[in-house]
């Protein structure tokens, strides 16, 4: 049976995919605190993490990976292996890509410049996911760390990332491109118009709608990245083969909510279809009883027995009136939480399901009541999701339901 | 903790347009149909525009089968439901504009053109407004096809892409129709009268500093008006007045039994803590906007059919009465 423990160790990346609102940036963070406990030197890279968890292990937004200080490291049990953090500022990555591909400073700077570029360059199919790839790929070749745990961007498609680079090459590969690229490439020189209208009813139609300026510029947007399009086609072969190749442990992790369950087995069939391994599954922020306390006893008191409570709080010293609204508080608070876990338990069973087909770890972090924005709590979160499957409490037989 | 009270707040559902923003799992889709739903109600014409992948409201009102997607269907209810399908939604835009038969189809049928357009960035979200625009233009006889259009904004986790769209193209287009065409419809975005950006969010750290940002953008390059925001999922106090000591009360009785006072202490504890959490949320929303906030509580259950939307339809608007 895998484990967290295992998949860290034998994998170069983990990737760690969900949708919003799961918490995939903190069991990030708690996967590779986890492998660095076990000796590991692990690296999380995120993307736009909670700002107090950031400033809880002490790193800032950048391009270059922070490692956590060692009174911190020691704060968090972390001896032999070491841990650092980072933020990736997508925006500043593209650019930087652009001026390692470019030919020249003057081919770079007509790129800058272009109108096109200024207003896409951010919202380029992917750009951004394709440069957080692009990092996890020098990080991964650069050797400094045995495991890259990955927070995935949150993009609209949560998955888009991985098809980011194909598409981006695809763009300037594309036959489109060509048609618009080649009769300026034989005139050997970019700004002319660089169709001939008239003969090809495609940009006729084009035209008519965009206007001449526009297709002018787009036509040396393409072309300008067309001279890079080698660079970036080596760079999507490697990161693909850095996905699918074997070197990446994809976790999936969903909260209770039955969108997110939905999504996150949706995510987990669509990873198998490309080729991706599916490691794990983490059912996050679930209710659940903690050690020793019996949830079903709230279910079975009789009438009787809240009465007795009431009388027993009020022989500690509550008055009667305050006694008896106590106990009907503390009635409708536990009644409705075992309600949640019960549900929390269906609604995440077909994720439980799943991790035994894949043969893949689940673990269940159960809800804190407060956000994770400390050390210690990250430490909790790391503790449940290392801690053998099965022990404890986990959502008992959530799995056996059919 | 009541957020300050603005006096030229217009009621909700007096509006063209009702752009619904926020997080996945924020109840962004179920605030949508609650609103469509009550809308309905009233008696307007009102048309539901899904932004997904999958269409989801006809779930919601319990209708099986089909959901009509970019077509669209009548909910049993009253309210029009479609899912905006980009690429139809772009041949329709090319067809009104050439009108050559055939043309389309074999435009769009280019395996270049769609490796093009699978890479370009925007042009979803602008075909997207611009068919808003279109429904919104729509007349029969003079009246407006639909008094009220509620769009279910994509959950990005760049907040406003969507709605930046017609800036950027107007920047980038110097003339031609496509840039007449944009003008139209951020004048729309940015008419106040017609149209109103009503985000959700939940009552924790990081949704509500995320809807901090949207509100600034959407004020700023945007321009598109907010008059409210709606909070979701509002756990409120398990004890009111509050008893401070009364976890440690519980946890000194003898463990085990029914009920286990364990459990009691565990269940209590979170949810005021929960509640403790979520005042903190709404403290900050309030002291950073001047912005009335409307309070949702929490659901026992998720909310799925008629019954349960108008119920929660009820809770909204009484809390805007409050407001």
């Amino acid at each position: 049976m895998k484990d967290p423990e295992g998949v860290l160790g034998t994998h170069r990346v983990v990737a760690c995919v969900g949708s919003g609102g799961v918490g995939k940036t903190t069991l990030a963070a708690a996967l590779a605190l986890g492998a660095a406990r076990r000796g590991q030197r692990a690296l999380v890279l995120t993307i736009d993490p909670a700002r107090r968890l950031a400033d809880a292990m002490g790193v800032e937004l950048g391009s270059e990976p922070t490692r956590l200080s060692a009174p911190v490291l020691r704060e968090l049990g972390v001896r032999d292996g070491s841990l650092a953090a980072m933020m990736l500022d997508t925006k500043r990555t593209f650019d930087e890509l652009v001026m390692r591909f470019a030919r020249d400073d003057a081919t770079r700077d007509r790129i800058f410049a272009n109108p096109i570029y200024q207003h896409v360059s951010d919202a380029l199919a992917g750009s951004s996911e394709y440069s957080a790839m692009e990092k996890v790929d020098e990080l991964v070749s650069g050797g400094e760390y045995d495991v890259v745990v990955l927070d995935t961007p949150p993009s609209q498609h949560a998955l888009d990332f991985l098809e980011a680079p194909e598409r981006l090459v695809g763009l300037i590969d594309s036959r489109i491109a060509r048609h618009l690229l080649h009769p300026a490439m034989s005139a050997g020189r970019v700004g002319l118009r660089l169709f001939q209208r008239g003969t090809q009813p495609l940009f006729r139609v084009l035209e008519k709608i965009s206007g001449m300026g526009f297709l002018e510029d787009l036509s040396e947007f393409l072309l300008l990245f067309e001279e890079m399009s080698e660079g970036f086609r080596g760079r999507a072969d490697h990161v693909r083969e850095l996905l699918f190749g074997g070197a990446t442990a994809f976790v999936v992790a969903s909260g209770p909510g039955a969108g997110q369950v939905d999504q996150a087995l949706a995510m987990a069939q669509r990873l198998g279809d490309m080729g991706a391994s599916v490691e794990g599954l983490i059912l996050n922020r679930m209710r659940r009883w903690p050690d020793g306390a019996d949830g079903s006893s709230v279910a079975s008191a009789r009438p009787g027995e809240w009465v007795g409570l009431a009388e027993a709080l009020a022989a500690g010293g509550l008055g009667e009136a305050d006694a008896r609204r106590a106990t009907d508080g503390a009635r409708r608070c536990a009644e409705s939480y075992l309600l949640q876990v019960k549900r929390d338990a269906e609604t995440t069973a077909p994720i439980v399901r799943l991790a035994r087909t894949l043969d893949g770890f689940v673990r269940t972090v159960p809800e804190l009541p407060r956000d994770v924005h400390d050390l210690v709590a990250l430490g909790q979160i790391e503790a449940q999701l290392f801690r053998p499957e099965g022990s404890g409490d986990a959502p008992a037989g959530a799995g056996d339901r059919t | 903790m009541r957020a300050p009270v603005s006096p030229q707040l217009r009621p909700l559902l007096d509006r063209r347009l009702v752009v619904v923003s926020g997080k996945g799992g924020t109840g962004k889709t179920t605030l949508v149909a609650t609103l469509a739903l009550a809308a309905a109600d009233r008696g307007l014409r009102v048309a539901i525009v899904e932004t997904g992948r999958r269409q989801q409201i006809p779930a919601l009102f319990e209708v099986a089968g089909p959901g009509g997607d970019y077509e669209g269907i009548r909910l049993p209810e009253g309210p029009w439901a479609m899912r905006m399908e980009p690429y139809a939604a772009l041949a329709e835009y090319l067809q009104l504009q050439l009108r050559i038969p055939g043309l389309v189809t074999r435009l769009l049928d280019q395996a270049a053109f769609h490796a093009l357009l699978d890479a370009a960035p925007g042009w979803r979200e602008l075909i997207t407004l611009g068919k808003v625009w279109h429904l919104e233009q729509a007349r029969d006889r003079g009246e407006p096809v639909w008094d009220l259009l509620i769009i279910d904004a994509p959950a990005t986790g760049h907040g406003l892409t969507f709605l930046d769209v017609p800036g950027v193209v107007i920047q980038a287009v110097r003339a031609g129709p496509l840039r007449r065409h944009v003008e139209w419809v951020e004048a729309m975005v940015q008419d106040a009268e017609r149209t109103l950006l009503l985000p959700i969010t939940l009552p924790e750290e990081l949704p509500v500093r995320e809807t901090l940002e949207l509100v600034e953008r959407a004020r700023g390059e945007v321009g598109i008006a907010v008059d409210r925001i709606v909070v979701n999922g509002v756990v409120d106090e398990p004890l009111r007045p509050p008893l401070p000591d009364l976890a440690e009360r519980l946890a000194a009785l003898p463990p085990g039994g029914a009920p286990d006072p364990r459990a009691l202490v565990h269940a209590f504890v979170h949810r005021r803590e929960r509640a403790a959490l979520h005042r903190e949320a709404i403290e900050t929303l309030t002291h950073a906007l001047d912005l009335p906030l409307t309070l949702l509580p929490s659901l026992e259950s998720g909310v799925l059919g008629v019954g349960p939307l108008r119920s929660l339809g009820r809770a909204l608007f009484a809390a805007e009465a409050r407001t």
